[in-house]
């Protein structure tokens, strides 16, 4: 809008002969301009009150339904735990493969929802040796990057002491990375799993830096992060996750909170547990026995 | 109000509810429906295909299979050990994969389209859990391979589905006609005795012998890179494995006899030594399986010189060959003493 169109009294020693061209400009101007201008407040007005009435029509529905469709389960029955018994643990690593097959995650020493770790203590060191099935070493023994074993490379040293620890998402209480993501592809479920949203995830991987877990990944198939979901596909079909299936020596354990008979209810029970890095506030809801301080 | 304000005003409100219809529009219909996110993802990530199943679903059809494994160490609930049959043999359903990360519900199944995997190399299974490594708990069973049975499967004793069971090497041998045997017998009474029981004679005595390990003993003769004795090689030349079995089946059916003449002092050192022995030989010398000999009744003389071989390496043995360089001459001669002695019926 020009400054002698909206105001065109102000000027009044301004030229006749310019004021009069103008005013007749001037009024078939304005009525450009009002009709435009019409036109956009009533589409404003229609586009506002459809998105209203979508919006409402949509609440409503939220309101009728406050679980999501999966036959035969509702997640406000249940509240999900894990237990990790490293006491137990042998390091065979078939929670690994079979994670990786259960949910396709690709099969190389890079990516990973679930991993095993090694704490080695060596007579006269103070501190342990760490290495994962990852490790070119234990890739190596394994002959392929498809397979993990792990080597047996501290047979002939002086072993003080030596653990293996599983680990994984803690699908944390408070999680850094669903607070963090910014378009809402993460998020914490009602009954206690942190899953990701792989249609809505933009590939920014905040959450990646957020978890202090290490436990997301970037998964350049699905340009889309990617990490453990407790096979949430499965616990929703009464079956345990694959890792806890294929356990051969039960040192993981998972089940039902709110059910107090339930293995990870009785894990809690019978043993004294922690979890890793309680300072970072997020509250994770893996539980840990057996496992040292360098831990985390 | 100024009428430039009223205006800009308005422009803002319109831009407002601009905004407010697009995010209507861009926003997935399911988005807030639990919180701050597509409330439908929920179900989609929930309808993805198990892979892994449960070994219940195993025994319909692997009925005899499954029961070995169910009453085996591969199953021990009260301890929480529970091997099961897709930790060795792989998933019982695959993923159809379309597309880079669209796993669909329709992966073939088994048995429909989908073989289980039948591990090939035991060896490189079964150390996955059983390799003496350090950071394994002690309660673990592990073994340090090389000095436990050499090169060798360990299927080729230990029955996969029940560990514990080491009938894996006598299922393929053919129980044997005594009868049959018997005729064939006179060859070798020379040195093993009419009745299996040499007295002095430079072989073994076989009388009441494990039928299993003595087949597979005869046959040991001929296979390459087997057992090694110019007699027996000699004399098994000519021999079916028909005529072994049988031969096998005879010397089983004959009752033994134990030498009870030994020194008294070398026996109770021998009986001391024996407790190591009795793991896989019997407490008494009788063994619990039918691959494996028993000692008791065994002549005294053939028992150290079998040591010796194992020792010096002329007879094959993983096991054997690591017990034995353990043992002096002296230990092998108290074992012998004691086992010599050992009542055998």
């Amino acid at each position: 809008m020009t400054g002698s169109a909206t105001v065109p009294d102000t000027d009044s020693t301004s030229k006749d002969s310019v004021q009069e061209l103008s005013q007749e400009q001037l009024s078939q101007e304005q009525l450009q301009r009002r009709s435009v201008l019409r036109f956009f407040g009533a589409a404003a007005l229609g586009c506002g009150a459809a998105a209203a009435a979508a919006t409402a029509v949509s609440s409503q529905a939220a309101t009728a339904i406050d679980k999501p469709e999966i036959p035969g389960y509702d997640w406000n029955q249940h509240h999900w735990g894990y237990g990790i018994d490293a006491t137990r643990c042998i390091g065979c690593l078939r929670c690994v493969e079979a994670c990786k097959i259960e949910n396709n995650v690709q099969r190389d020493a890079h990516h990973f929802r679930t991993w095993v770790e090694r704490y080695v203590y060596l007579e006269g060191e103070e501190r342990p040796h760490i290495d994962s099935q990852a490790d070119p070493v234990n890739i190596a023994a394994s002959g392929s990057e498809k397979e993990y074993r792990f080597a047996n490379r501290y047979k002939d040293a002086k072993v003080d002491k030596a653990f293996f620890v599983p680990k994984m998402c803690n699908h944390c209480t408070h999680p850094a990375c669903v607070q963090v993501c910014p378009v809402g592809a993460t998020y914490k479920t009602e009954d206690g799993v942190v899953l990701i949203d792989h249609k809505m995830c933009i590939g920014c991987q905040y959450c990646v830096q957020a978890c202090p877990y290490g436990a997301r990944f970037f998964d350049d198939r699905l340009q889309a992060t990617n990490k453990c979901t407790w096979c949430y596909h499965r616990i929703t079909k009464g079956l345990l996750p694959a890792c806890v299936e294929v356990c051969p020596v039960s040192a993981r354990v998972f089940g039902d909170l709110k059910d107090k008979q339930s293995p990870i209810s009785k894990f809690l029970r019978d043993n004294r547990t922690h979890v890793l890095r309680p300072e970072s506030g997020n509250a994770p809801n893996c539980y840990y026995v057996g496992i040292d301080k360098e831990v985390s | 109000m100024p009428k430039h304000i009223v205006r800009l005003l308005l422009v803002m409100v319109v831009a407002a509810v601009l905004a407010y219809a697009a995010k209507q529009f861009f926003t997935p219909k399911s988005f807030y429906q639990f919180g701050h996110y597509r409330g439908d993802s929920v179900a989609e990530i929930a309808s993805d295909k198990p892979n892994f199943g449960t070994p219940k679903a195993c025994e319909k059809c692997h009925a005899e299979k499954y029961a070995q494994w169910a009453k085996g160490v591969h199953n021990q609930l009260d301890k929480g050990k529970v091997v099961k049959c897709e930790v060795c043999h792989g998933p019982s359903s695959s993923r159809d994969v379309k597309g880079p990360f669209d796993n669909v519900a329709t992966g073939k199944e088994h048995p429909q389209g989908l073989k289980m995997s039948i591990p090939a190399d035991s060896v490189k299974l079964c150390t996955l859990c059983h390799e003496q490594m350090p950071g394994r708990p002690a309660e673990q069973r592990q073994v340090d391979v090389a000095g436990h049975a050499g090169t060798q499967q360990c299927t080729g004793c230990h029955n996969a589905h029940s560990p514990r069971d080491f009938g894996a090497v006598t299922a393929v041998s053919r129980k044997g006609d005594a009868t049959k045997g018997k005729a064939l017998a006179a060859d070798c009474a020379a040195c093993h005795g009419d009745t299996g029981f040499g007295k002095g004679l430079p072989g073994p005595n076989l009388a009441g012998q494990k039928e299993g390990y003595l087949a597979a003993a005869l046959k040991g003769y001929k296979k390459a890179g087997g057992r090694s004795n110019d007699m027996m090689t000699g004399m098994v030349a000519s021999m079916s494995d028909t005529d072994m079995e049988n031969l096998a089946a005879y010397y089983a059916s004959l009752s033994c006899q134990s030498a009870r003449d030994g020194d008294k002092n070398a026996i109770a050192a021998g009986k001391a030594l024996a407790a190591r022995c009795a793991t896989c030989h019997g407490a008494a010398g009788i063994s619990s399986q039918p691959a494996w000999p028993n000692l008791a009744g065994q002549a005294s003389d053939h028992f150290q010189a079998a040591l010796k071989g194992y020792r010096d390496g002329s007879r094959k043995n993983g096991m054997m060959e690591k017990v034995a360089k353990e043992l002096s001459d002296k230990d092998g001669a108290n074992l012998a003493a004691y086992y010599a002695d050992a009542k055998c019926k």
